[in-house]
């Protein structure tokens, strides 16, 4: 079938392609645009480390047709921190020796990121966080860190939110 | 595999378009079961028609006063976290919940699962405990259709070529009524169903005796399957832990499980009598407890 | 080697600091293999086996060659019949006249996209004739049915024994078992299965190969041993080693199953053909019918005791399965028998450990490789012996246990033993007082020891004359963070910050020669050989110091960054740059190796590891629930307490333990690769249960320091131990909860349900 022109905003930049109909999400960030911070593994919805958000939710790209995404924010391990001004998730990640191989950690973060952003005003516990990650697998950590990086990256959301208004 | 991608945007345009088609076309909604299904080389359609945008096909939870209507392509997490659904719809969010991982539950439809048609498919157990009505959209107009005799065994519903699935409707339940999802697989998380059971319950005022009840089975069929025989026992019988047996070894007798890698069809029959049981056990504590 | 002159002051080593790659793994820069890509590469993919045993009756490949867009097809005819393999060279690139298992390698095919790729190798015209095939280990040992019918012609280590299907045989004997056997109080005798465990690293097998004008190949992959693969493709590509050349970019974990050559040997045949440069990455599928996974085992374990639990010999055999190629089967028909011989006073022995090929896919070694299916069987079968007399599990393996300077079951001296403090700490953890706390609900632990994998290595040390120094070593980051540990030994030899190391990554071209990230040993082998790089860099300061000064190196200190003698200091900065005026600039080479101890040869029969490096003791202990009704498991609480000897830094090593724990979660609860008639069912992520952050418990980490001798400030091995215990510890535990006997991994619901009921009735 033939290409046909793809508009796609990416991390808030727009991307113009031509897309093969059947190309997924997953395929064009990777191997038309270039961007590898997104992962590839199952490509059946297992193992989640090719999660990007869509419009602010965790979804799979492996699964997600790229002309499927037109119209929507797509926001990917690259568009939520730099080195010099990490997002909370990836410092706390750091911090908490969540990282390990780090293959599933873009998708995990952005996992979290959902997550979290569900409800803002509100620290998961420690179940809930694992509910919400049982979509991404982690082989080396045991997910324990993980679940840590999370939990304290919801604290200091928290607390900055507190003290935020009374500024 | 290579197809055309169609982006209409209404649902007339969609079942136009896919009258002009014919057979080699699907539609796609959030897309996780088709497009996996397409990778394995399952499904092999030319077009793909694209229904997630349609301005008039509905994503929404909402509540009339004849109960309520989800619109197909309304997805899991919302269901999950809906506020109306945490007391006696509980079996909602209980089965949505446990419909793959969050990034699936953020984009998959529900109108997708049911259409869908796996014996394995969890949601479709909770909206058979309910009672669900189908809303089909077709090129002559709308219609229903119970979800019951909807679908019609693995990957086969009823709908006709062209139609699209536009809402789920169900009744709101009796006073003293609650209901419970209970789903046995190898982990606890991403899972596809060994067994799942659905059950809503209804007990006179005293809480004591079983007015009604309706239980759906899913994995140990072709279909998920309502455990008609248990249902109609159950009707008059004190509501303790003898009756939850009986209309448990009364559901497994209804279910045919095959024996796969996920389990053999022994463990299977085995686990209907005990998840029914207990789905009927946690309904009756629902109640007592609201 | 200089390491007693360098001693942990706490301020670098030891401490609880960010790996040194954290940023760019968690902002997505950090690049994986299976990232890595070349202009104008085209995409290889491989046609594997339908037919778990059948003859090749034809190929071909004329309709895929033919295809636009292909650029090149390879069948075994295309290249030379070479061999490779560890201590059995069995081999082929491709199958030869026969296909030996479902999943093995007919074909490749290079175009130039991954689609046209894969609609080539549907081209591919094959015939293939069914052969009878054998799947059991214990069946093929009859030899009725040959998986290599040519099994004399292969090159092998000449220490193995074989015999048809049986590809080693390896014994471990002490005493008079047979004796001890005839007079003992009680006499246990039982039989255990492990099964087929993918090691499940998240990035798939990626290799990229290029040639140059040269002829000389390039290959980036995610390989965990470079210089292994460096040495099997100049054999199957007919080059010296110097013209194969290595390179890792990151690699998404491999915990063994990265070990040996995955798809480099493809992506470079197919380079070759081509003059292009060629990707190869393994999809889901072929993961799991033909990678390297976790051997599967049958042990017979019988042990006698007298009235008190003492033991008295032990008598066992264990089968290791190795799939159709012997791989590392042999090795771990060795390793094996330290494993079921435990850390105990066994008082005699008469083991046996065998190797064995089938029709199923090749095995190898994944993290502490035949650990968890021996201890399995001694671990489980303790709790059977101190059920049977009445002692409590914990009392028994204490009155049994090994103390410090007892022999091992190779003769060898054993030293820093600690498994009495790691058995009572994680008992104590545990709540072990309360062992059955309610109906349905009990506590089971497990104890073993284990090795840390000598090998040597080299690294190359450079000092800039900003003051921060270089590490260049060929080990390779897995993401344990090792590397990260050997820079803080580096830092803190050097009297550095970690800010101040950088380490640069692997090429076979131009790094040292490391034996690899395997076997629990980068943070030690290459710390050490960091230590022996410091104290040569130290020695160039002082000379360049005293030069300087005109002084004598005596009594020099190197602190905070400076050498001092007496009032006089001089930055380590300043020495580096005057290092480059007349010096060269500042470089030193360190190495290390880890020889085993002594042990008495009498003792063993073939065994490929006959003795232990620098040991490792360890216990864990779990607490769980079991729903006697689905039989559903839930773990409550999960300790482990381990003996790590010096944690570099305790962060990543509690991260080695829990997750190391998970994956024994997996093979105990719920991983496994299933065959039917040599078909896999479950080859996608789907029907393959690693588990998910919902199946694991909240892992609670010891970290016991019983100095070694050989490793960094006393370190020893971490890595691998801690998925060793948690099939036996779990097994423990669910028999404490239900009373029912697991004997066969993966200690499924469904076969929980079978125990208990088949002890009721």
């Amino acid at each position: 079938m033939s290409r046909r022109l793809l508009e796609l905003t990416i991390n808030g930049e727009t991307h113009q392609l031509l897309a093969e109909p059947h190309w997924t999400l997953l395929h064009v960030l990777r191997n038309q645009i270039g961007m590898m911070g997104t992962k590839e593994n199952c490509l059946e919805a297992e193992c989640g480390v090719c999660t990007v958000l869509l419009d602010g939710r965790a979804v799979n790209s492996c699964l997600l047709l790229a002309g499927q995404a037109e119209g929507h924010q797509i926001t990917t391990i690259e568009g939520l921190g730099t080195p010099e001004n990490l997002d909370p998730l990836q410092q706390a990640f750091i911090e908490c020796g969540a990282v390990q191989c780090g293959y599933c950690i873009p998708g995990m973060i952005l996992t979290a990121k959902s997550f979290l952003d569900e409800n803002p005003g509100h620290v998961p516990s420690r179940q809930e966080i694992r509910e919400a990650v049982a979509g991404t697998l982690c082989r080396c950590t045991g997910y324990g860190k993980i679940v840590d990086a999370i939990s304290v990256s919801a604290e200091r959301r928290l607390a900055k939110q507190h003290k935020e208004p009374a500024a | 595999m290579s197809f055309d991608l169609h982006r209409p945007n209404t649902m007339a345009e969609a079942i136009g378009l896919a009258a002009r088609l014919g057979p080699a076309a699907r539609y796609i909604a959030g897309g996780t079961d088709l497009v996996v299904q397409i990778n394995r080389g399952r499904a092999t359609p030319q077009h793909v028609i694209d229904i997630s945008h349609l301005a008039d096909l509905r994503h929404d939870i909402v509540q009339t006063a004849d109960g309520f209507s989800l619109g197909a392509l309304t997805r899991y997490r919302n269901i999950e976290r809906h506020p109306a659904f945490q007391d006696a719809l509980k079996l909602l969010p209980e089965a949505a919940s446990v419909v793959g991982g969050v990034q699936v539950r953020n984009i998959a439809s529900i109108g997708g699962n049911i259409i869908n048609a796996s014996p394995a498919a969890d949601f479709v157990p909770a909206l058979l405990a309910l009672d669900a009505e189908l809303d089909i959209q077709g090129a002559a107009g709308r219609r229903s259709e119970s979800l019951r005799d909807f679908i019609l065994g693995p990957g086969k519903t009823g709908l006709q070529a062209g139609e699209i699935l536009a809402a789920v409707r169900f009744k709101p339940l009796p006073a003293h009524s609650a209901t419970a999802f209970l789903k046995e697989g190898r982990r606890k998380a991403m899972e596809i169903s060994v067994v799942c059971v659905a059950a809503s319950l209804t007990l006179d005022a005293s809480g004591k005796t079983c007015l009604a009840a309706r239980i759906a089975v899913g994995a140990v069929a072709p279909k998920a399957y309502r455990a008609a025989a248990a249902e109609a026992a159950l009707a008059g019988l004190p509501a303790d832990t003898a009756s939850f047996r009986l209309a448990g070894q009364l559901a497994a007798e209804q279910a045919a499980p095959i024996s796969d890698v996920r389990a053999s069809a022994e463990h299977r029959h085995h686990l209907v009598s005990v998840l029914v049981q207990r789905a009927l056990e946690t309904c009756r504590q629902r109640i007592a407890g609201a | 080697m200089n390491a007693e002159a360098f001693r942990a002051t706490g301020r670098v080593a030891g401490k609880r600091l960010p790996r040194m790659d954290g940023i760019g793994k968690v902002i997505g820069k950090h690049v994986y293999a299976a990232d890595f890509t070349l202009p104008g590469m085209l995409y290889g993919r491989v046609l594997r086996s339908n037919k778990p045993h059948a003859r090749i009756v034809k190929i071909d490949t004329s309709r895929a060659k033919a295809m636009p867009g292909v650029r090149t097809v390879i069948t075994a005819a295309d290249i030379p019949a070479v061999r490779y393999g560890q201590a059995v060279r069995d081999a082929p690139v491709f199958a030869l006249d026969r296909v030996l298992f479902y999943g093995h390698a007919i074909a490749a095919v290079a175009a130039t996209t991954l689609e046209i790729a894969e609609q080539a190798l549907a081209a591919i015209d094959v015939e293939l004739e069914d052969l009878p095939a054998v799947y059991d280990p214990e069946e093929a040992l009859t030899n009725a049915i040959l998986v290599h019918p040519d099994w004399q012609d292969f090159k092998v280590l000449p220490i193995l024994v074989r015999d048809g299907n049986m590809t080693a045989r390896t014994r471990m004997i002490t005493g008079d078992a047979d004796a001890a056997f005839a007079n003992a109080y009680r006499v246990y005798e039982h039989r255990f299965k492990t099964a087929l465990q993918h090691p499940g690293y998240t990035e798939p097998r990626a290799s990229v190969a290029d040639w140059d004008a040269n002829g000389n190949v390039t290959v980036w992959t995610n390989t965990q041993l470079p210089f292994d693969t460096q040495t099997t493709l100049s054999e199957i590509l007919d080059l010296p080693v110097s013209r194969v050349r290595v390179i890792v970019p990151g690699i998404g974990g491999g915990f063994g199953g990265k070990l040996r050559i995955g798809v480099e040997h493809y992506a470079a045949l197919l380079a070759r053909n081509t003059a292009r440069p060629v990707r190869v990455l393994s999809t889901s599928e072929e993961e799991l019918i033909a990678a390297t996974p976790r051997q599967s085992a049958v042990v017979h374990l019988k042990t006698a005791v007298d009235r008190d639990g003492k033991l008295l010999g032990r008598q066992g055999r264990i089968i290791v399965d190795c799939g159709a190629f012997a791989g590392s089967g042999p090795a771990m028909a060795s390793v094996s028998l330290q494993v079921l011989a435990g850390p105990y006073r066994n008082g005699t022995l008469a083991l046996e450990g065998i190797a064995v090929y089938t029709n199923k896919v090749p095995a190898g070694s994944f993290r502490a490789p035949a650990g968890p299916m021996a201890n399995f069987a001694v671990e489980s079968q303790m709790d059977i012996i101190a059920e049977d007399l009445g002692i409590d599990p914990l009392e028994l393996r204490l009155r049994n246990i090994v103390h410090e300077g007892d022999k091992g079951p190779s003769g060898e001296e054993l030293k820093s033993v600690s498994v009495e403090e790691c058995l009572r700490k994680a008992a104590a953890a545990i709540g072990w007082h309360d062992r059955k706390p309610a109906p349905g609900r009990g506590k089971g632990i497990a104890c073993s020891w284990w090795m840390t994998t000598g090998g040597s290595s080299g690294v190359y040390v450079k000092i800039d004359p900003d003051g921060t120094a270089t590490l260049v070593s060929g080990a390779v980051e897995i993401g344990t963070a090792a590397l990260t540990g050997a820079s803080q030994v580096l830092a803190e030899a050097l009297s550095l910050d970690l800010d101040d190391i950088k380490v640069a990554g692997v090429d076979t071209q131009t790094s040292p020669y490391d034996y690899g990230a395997q076997g629990s040993r980068t943070a030690f082998s290459v710390g050490n050989a960091c230590l022996a790089a410091a104290a040569d860099l130290r020695q160039q300061l002082f000379e360049l110091a005293a030069k300087q000064w005109n002084i004598t190196t005596d009594g020099m200190e190197l602190r905070d960054k400076q050498v001092i003698a007496g009032n006089k200091t001089i930055a380590i900065a300043e020495l580096a740059r005057l290092s480059r005026l007349s010096g060269g600039g500042l470089i030193a080479h360190g190495t290390a190796n880890s020889p085993g101890p002594a042990f008495d040869p009498g003792r063993v029969e073939n065994h490929m590891l006959p003795a232990w490096n620098t040991p490792s003791f360890h216990a864990q202990a779990a607490d769980l629930s079991v729903d006697s009704e689905t039989g559903a498991v839930s773990i409550n609480r999960y300790v482990v307490a381990q003996d790590v000897g010096f944690a570099i830094n305790p962060t990543y090593i509690e991260g080695q333990i829990e997750g190391g724990v998970s994956q024994g979660i997996g093979q105990a609860l719920s991983e496994e690769i299933v065959y039917q008639n040599g078909r896999v069912m479950n080859a996608n992520l789907t029907d393959y249960k690693m588990p998910t952050a919902m199946d694991v418990p909240e892992i609670e980490c010891i970290l016991v320091q019983s100095a070694s001798a050989a490793g960094p400030f006393g370190a020893k091995g971490v890595g691998e131990p801690p998925c060793i215990h948690p099939p036996a510890a779990l097994a423990n535990a669910i028999a404490a909860a239900t009373g029912a006997r697991m004997h066969s991994l993966p200690m499924t619901a469904e076969k929980i349900v079978k125990e208990l009921r088949s002890a009721r009735e």
